[in-house]
């Protein structure tokens, strides 16, 4: 990722906008986001399964739907091997107390 | 004293505090360096950990913090020692202490691998600090559902213009669910459709119920009056009979009026002058359990459904209620000085004064616990490590970010201050409804003064009920990550919901508005107190110096100790000796407060072992859930 080393500087308008989809936008966003990745993460589980340990599909099938889901790997493994605690999932995300 | 001298005031305070010692706090002990890579561009995955903006993060993370908790805090507070200290804490706590809990236990998460303030204090402090740390959670929970449906029950009942808004954002949050989600319609096109319905549903309140003085008569409103004839029919079910009485010293009950210019409490209904007995009526019931229904579906029907777009419509009319009260506190001064002035006193009392029969309610510790959220919260820093800390793009990032937020909740805090101070009657919410009406009535006339108040009791309702609702959803879970291994039904969402809210309802039956209140602030304290343990013992590690973290984690952690104490002996004095529900509630308030006090005690000596530990070189082992990386 060619991130730029230092936070870029931006116009008060661009700020202003930003902050408003903070506020307003960003947690559907984020839960499109969690949404999506759940199910993506329960198809790699299906197809690649195997990779963590856990066996679904024969490897025959893996292997061919290999070249598929090589782009997603290695977050998918980054996802589903972190340890999580309760908190982790949106749905019990502990905002606005 | 007037609402513009309090806008200066925290303006310049703020200013301060930001630039001349959080600043320097972030350059020279913590060394933000914009360079190190953060645990969002480390571990990207697209969903939790992702580089975002801090302009978004900021907004994202304010909305995330501002609750309930600013609002009633200072409120509570005014009413028993006056705005003078409550500004001073609010002010105080927040320059020295709040932004310090906030941003560095965004800071400490990040500098270790986005791990949860728990997973830490497991790796820096010790194993069993985190399932002590989630019994604090429950109880916290459980406190703050039993506070915050207490007052909620006791307006919808006594109040005939508030039921309408109240059901209405419901039925919106149905509504923009639907909407937005499954006919994937334009944000901004359902944000106009649901915040202008639900608005106008909160003021039509009292429509038609100002009589030919000029005055509101809940009895002649279409609205208003039909919601009193319901009242009425269900309180029939019972012969108009309680179904319970009880008594509350402390006179906090928000079915308790307040004094009239004599200085004495009317009889009304539901209230008893000379007994001091309180009446719960059916109708009590009734709206106790309509806020059950409403968090029942928000804490097991999927998020999208119904607890987040309720959220949503809730944050909009909060601060369209808020921003514009702010509008209005700026303004009076100069276009209506008599609202602007305050009316409440300074100074109520110190409260130090000890009798051996009465409720004790000395300035410090209680005013210290009383107001949480606005000065210093615990969650916060349990929010920022879990969430913010994952997407923070530049370490430079944590201070604005988390710092900055915890600075504009504050103003929130204080805009409560005003808008309760400058009316000089009423009680907790009906004052704080009253002080938001008189500040609306500045930029939109007087005959607005009915609608604004029914629009600060609307705001004070969606305010209180969206955290409730998504405090019940976060109780069944953790009921049933705890005991469903013992009890396997209560791995069912339902049953485990239906057992929260019942333990919940407990407690609102028998328990006392103010201690509950000041039970929960307690436990947010100590989580603040234990936030600040865990980032001063690893600045030890780090071989930092530690006393920007140190002292303040000192000063919450002995008052908050002091005051758990002391609410459990009000509790003893005051509610036990009358026997009765009330008395069994008592013992489950004071039986929580014992457990907070030894499980703080268990925290604080692990706290204690390891910071010698560090101070003597000792290296932090790896918490099996970085070394499982």
């Amino acid at each position: 990722m060619n991130a730029p080393s230092q936070p870029e500087k931006k116009t008060f308008w661009q700020a202003a906008r930003e902050f408003l989809y903070g506020l307003f936008g960003m947690e559907f966003a984020e839960h499109a986001l969690e949404m999506r990745a759940s199910l993506e993460s329960l198809f790699m589980l299906g197809t690649v399964g195997d990779m963590i340990g856990v066996p679904v599909l024969p490897p025959y099938y893996s292997l061919r739907l290999l070249p598929y889901v090589i782009p997603h790997i290695a977050t998918w493994k980054r996802r589903v091997l972190r340890e999580r605690e309760f908190s982790d999932e949106h749905d019990y995300h502990l905002e606005g107390l | 004293m007037n609402t513009l001298w309090i806008v200066v005031l925290a303006v310049v305070v703020i200013y301060l505090a930001y630039n001349f010692y959080a600043k320097q706090i972030d350059k020279n002990v913590i060394q933000s360096d914009a360079k190190k890579a953060t645990p969002a561009k480390m571990y990207m995955d697209g969903v939790d950990f992702m580089p975002t903006s801090r302009n978004v993060l900021y907004g994202y993370h304010f909305k995330s913090i501002a609750a309930a908790g600013p609002i009633v805090g200072p409120i509570t507070a005014a009413n028993i020692w006056g705005w003078a200290p409550a500004l001073a804490w609010l002010l105080i706590g927040v320059s020295f202490i709040g932004w310090v809990s906030d941003y560095s236990a965004i800071m400490v998460a990040v500098r270790n691998d986005g791990n949860s303030l728990s997973a830490v204090s497991h790796k820096l402090i010790s194993p069993r600090t985190r399932p002590i740390l989630f019994t604090f959670i429950f109880f916290y929970l459980m406190l703050v559902a039993g506070a915050f449906m207490g007052i909620m029950s006791a307006l919808l009942a006594a109040r005939a213009d508030v039921p309408l808004g109240i059901i209405m954002l419901g039925v919106m949050g149905f509504l923009a669910g639907q909407m937005l989600y499954k006919w994937k319609m334009d944000l901004i096109l359902v944000t106009a459709i649901v915040v202008v319905v639900t608005l106008a549903a909160m003021m039509l309140g009292p429509f038609r119920a100002v009589n030919a003085e000029g005055k509101l008569d809940l009895t002649q409103g279409p609205v208003s009056s039909a919601v009193i004839a319901f009242n009425n029919a269900i309180n029939k079910i019972s012969g108009d009979q309680a179904v319970m009485v009880v008594t509350d010293p402390t006179n906090a009950d928000p079915r308790i009026p307040a004094p009239g210019a004599d200085g004495k409490r009317p009889s009304t209904a539901v209230y008893n002058a000379d007994t001091g007995e309180i009446k719960t009526m059916p109708s009590y019931l009734f709206w106790a359990l309509f806020l059950l229904v409403f968090s029942y579906l928000a804490a097991t029907l999927p998020i999208w459904r119904f607890a987040q777009p309720v959220n949503y419509i809730g944050f909009w009319v909060t601060l369209l209620t808020i921003g514009l009260s702010a509008l209005g506190a700026v303004l009076a001064p100069f276009i209506k000085p008599a609202i602007g002035a305050f009316a409440l006193e300074p100074l109520k009392t110190w409260g130090f004064a000890y009798e051996a029969t009465k409720a004790w309610q000395p300035l410090w510790p209680m005013l210290f616990v009383t107001i949480a959220c606005g000065s210093i919260s615990g969650w916060h820093a349990l929010i920022g490590s879990i969430g913010t800390a994952r997407q923070l793009e530049y370490e430079t990032d944590g201070l604005p970010v988390g710092g900055g937020a915890m600075f504009t909740e504050n103003t929130l805090a204080l805009l409560a201050l005003v808008a309760v101070s400058i009316v000089g009657t009423g009680g907790g919410a009906g004052r704080f409804a009253a002080g938001v009406g008189n500040l609306l009535s500045v930029l939109f006339g007087d005959k607005f003064l009915v609608f604004g108040t029914a629009l600060g009791f609307g705001a004070f309702m969606v305010i209180v009920l969206t955290v409730t609702q998504l405090v019940f959803r976060v109780m069944r879970v953790t009921l049933s990550e705890w005991a469903g291994d013992v009890f396997p039904a209560l791995k069912n969402m339902h049953v485990s919901t239906v057992v929260s809210m019942f333990l919940t309802i407990l407690l609102v039956l028998t328990g006392t508005w103010v201690y509950l209140w000041q039970l929960f602030g307690a436990a947010n304290q100590l989580m603040a107190a234990l936030s600040l343990l865990i980032v001063t013992v690893w600045l030890r590690e780090q071989k930092k110096n530690p006393s920007f973290a140190l002292w303040p984690t000192l000063f919450m952690y002995i008052t908050t100790l002091a005051a758990t104490l002391v609410t459990a002996r009000n509790l003893y004095v005051t509610i036990v000796p009358r026997g009765g529900s009330a008395a069994a509630g008592a013992w489950a308030m004071i039986i929580i407060a014992v457990l907070l006090f030894v499980t703080a005690l268990i925290i604080g000596w692990d706290g204690y072992k390891a910071y010698q530990r560090y101070g003597k070189g000792a290296q932090a082992k790896r918490a099996p859930a970085a070394a499982d990386d």
